[in-house]
């Protein structure tokens, strides 16, 4: 070899190595940002709370004096009430605007007492006021009979509102909110469309790939209904969600449906999943062995009986792999349920109703005047978590699948 | 009778990109016809440079060559370097890197594009807009032509990727053998026999490329700033792609401004057919070539 040739041998195949580690890079870039930005805001509470905040007016009974010790040491940020017995804290909320929230309520305080005032001229019923609350506003009643108004409204930290609370006389009434910013609509939504869209796309897909591998003449009308099923493979997405709302809206709207709804981002996404669902069935189907039908056939079951207990069942784990590609495929769907759903999040998703998905959800937060970085990559990392773990499964499933066949 | 049910699924999966196709051109064209309220004159849309919702001018023109523009510059970043990719997982990674690194880009295929949008509205916005300053430009806080192209060469990277194993695993060993045997060395082989013999596969991976990298919508939005005039040029200004006027301001718009993204969708599957019939021939000419 001359030196110019080794020259250019070794200037090439760093190249190579160059350009294949791109993809490692992209994928821990993507995966750190996702972790790094969006942990602190995953937790338990924010899978479990609504989006919007809910806005409470409340009061409390007359209680007999008491007064409240406190056992444990406070944080930084952190006051107590002697005469309420809560502790309220200074935080950011999800949209990083300054909150006081309540991080401790005693079990004797009249806070887990308190009544719903927004129903008019009547006791409402009773409301506890829970952890992590948002304090709005105070309005106390000083000894001299006057009214006294602290709250984050005035921009009192939590620390002012308690000293304003245990030189008062009593609370007329306290205004304060539910935490907002919670994914639990959408999840609940999620679910709800994944469910939906497997239903339609699963018989649907797998019907179309029996008839393909097994009842069809491979002629003209079969490769025809391949060819339309690839065309429909390159589809960009948002050309379904266009679809979606004139297609299949009349559908809906049988169902006495008005507007976007889910039934109709699921019914979209069917269309979506069918050529994923099929060209994976089919692919399982190819591989369950000739002589399986023919032993069947041969002992007298009918072609119905042979694909419904033979072929079927030698071609689950192609039929799991379809459903697992199919869910990760609707989780990460966005751009036609934007169309077919909506981007308003739903904190008690129906049916027939618009809401999000959380891959919508994070569209949804990300389009807003100040996107929300923290609670985006939070959600992000569930579903990457989600989507990584279905795709490694169906990978793994593949593999058992080819050592079973024994290549 | 589950023999009807059967054919029937088949009949109903085939039929739905003809549904596609049909509905979308009749709604899609309805904005032009004088029956609408308002039609708009099919000219001006399609030699229009302004889209602007508030006046009533939808012109397409210039945002076709934005999405051109910016899917071009895509597919110079990730085309070779998803081929590259391919012959290193192919012919020259050691078995253990080779099914990892297949997993990597198996697992980049997965990630949901709203992913990659809140990735791309954080972080490559961020290295534009220092890029951008460092060459004294100014920019929309990154929100930009390279912004997408970026975005999108990451997104179509593992698209390609794929395709290109596939098309580099079946090439004969024979000729490659024949060229060892000729004295060549195996990097020679590698990048003048198996890639040339490849390239079909390899082509029909930059078509996928290319049509995943027109079609893609909210990622794409995320970080296009959709500018209201004249084609981007400059990769560091704001740029409209058909697919983030099809998604702006969506959700509160009706009418004319609704509607008239079913045209848009129109001119995108126009876009995408045309592409490819582009590159196919381009492949063909390659082909003839080489012969």
């Amino acid at each position: 070899m001359t030196k110019k040739r080794k020259f250019k041998d070794i200037l090439y195949n760093t190249m190579t190595y160059l350009a294949s580690s791109v993809s490692v890079i992209i994928l821990v870039l993507i995966i750190s940002f996702v972790v790094v930005k969006g942990k602190d805001s995953l937790s338990f509470d924010m899978i479990r709370n609504d989006y919007w905040s809910q806005n409470y007016l409340v009061s409390f009974p007359l209680d007999k004096e008491k007064k409240f010790k406190k056992d444990f040491e406070l944080e930084e940020h952190q006051a107590f009430s002697s005469k309420y017995g809560i502790v309220l804290e200074d935080s950011l909320n999800h949209e990083k605007e300054e909150q006081v929230i309540i991080t401790y309520i005693n079990d004797g305080s009249p806070f887990n007492r308190s009544i719903d005032e927004s129903i008019k001229n009547q006791e409402g019923p009773v409301l506890t006021v829970s952890l992590g609350d948002q304090m709005e506003k105070l309005v106390l009643i000083n000894p001299d009979g006057s009214e006294e108004n602290v709250g984050i409204i005035y921009s009192d930290t939590a620390k002012e509102m308690i000293d304003a609370m245990d030189s008062s006389e009593s609370i007329k009434s306290l205004y304060y909110q539910s935490p907002g910013g919670g994914i639990w609509g959408s999840l609940v939504a999620t679910l709800l469309l994944i469910a939906l869209s497997l239903f339609f796309a699963l018989p649907l897909g797998i019907f179309t790939a029996i008839y393909l591998n097994e009842i069809a003449d491979k002629g003209k009308l079969s490769s025809a209904i391949e060819y339309s099923i690839d065309l429909l493979a390159g589809v960009p997405s948002i050309v379904f969600g266009l679809m979606g709302v004139i297609v299949l809206y009349p559908i809906t709207s049988i169902f006495k449906i008005e507007g976007l709804s889910i039934l109709l981002g699921s019914l979209t996404m069917s269309i979506v999943l069918l050529p994923v669902v099929i060209r994976s069935v089919q692919e399982s189907l190819k591989v369950v062995p000739d002589g399986l039908r023919m032993a069947s056939l041969s002992l007298g079951a009918s072609r119905t009986q042979t694909i419904f207990k033979i072929v079927l069942p030698s071609a689950m784990s192609g039929i799991l792999s379809a459903m697992l590609l199919a869910i990760s495929r609707i989780i990460g769907e966005s751009a036609a349920l934007i169309y077919t759903m909506g981007t308003f999040i739903n904190d008690s998703p129906k049916i027939s109703e618009g809401a999000t998905s959380l891959a919508v959800h994070i569209w949804s937060i990300m389009s807003q005047e100040q996107p929300n970085f923290e609670l985006a990559s939070a959600i992000s990392i569930i579903i990457l978590g989600i989507v990584l773990v279905l795709n490694i499964s169906v990978k793994i499933i593949s593999k058992r699948l080819d050592r079973k066949l024994g290549y | 009778m589950f023999r009807i049910l059967f054919t029937l699924a088949a009949l109903v999966s085939a039929s739905m990109i003809i549904f596609i196709f049909v509905f979308i051109f009749k709604k899609g064209v309805a904005v032009f016809l004088p029956s609408y309220p308002n039609p708009i004159n099919i000219w001006d849309f399609l030699s229009g440079l302004t889209w602007r919702a508030d006046k009533g001018e939808y012109g397409v023109l210039f945002i076709v060559i934005n999405t051109i523009i910016s899917a071009f510059f895509a597919m110079l970043i990730a085309f070779p370097i998803s081929v590259l990719t391919a012959l290193y997982i192919v012919k020259m990674s050691p078995k253990s890197i080779r099914s990892a690194l297949t997993t990597v880009v198996e697992l980049l295929a997965a990630i949901p594009s709203v992913v990659y949008g809140v990735f791309a509205s954080a972080v490559i916005v961020k290295w534009v807009d220092s890029l951008a300053q460092s060459l004294n430009y100014s920019t929309f806080g990154g929100r930009s032509v390279l912004a997408v192209s970026i975005l999108l060469a990451m997104m179509t990277l593992p698209t390609m990727t794929s395709l290109s194993i596939v098309a580099i695993k079946s090439v004969k060993k024979e000729l490659e053998h024949a060229s060892l045997a000729l004295g060549a060395s195996q990097t020679q082989t590698n990048f003048k026999v198996v890639l040339m013999a490849a390239k079909s596969g390899i082509f029909s991976g930059l078509i996928l490329g290319l049509a995943r990298a027109f079609g893609e919508a909210t990622a794409v939005s995320m970080v296009a700033g959709n500018r209201s005039i004249g084609p981007s040029l400059n990769p560091f200004d704001i740029t409209r792609t058909l697919t983030s006027t099809m998604l702006s301001g969506l959700n509160e718009t009706s009418g004319l401004d609704y509607d008239v993204r079913y045209a848009v969708g129109i001119v995108l599957m126009i876009t995408i057919l045309v592409s490819n019939a582009a590159i196919n021939y381009f492949k063909r000419r390659i082909g003839s070539e080489t012969k």
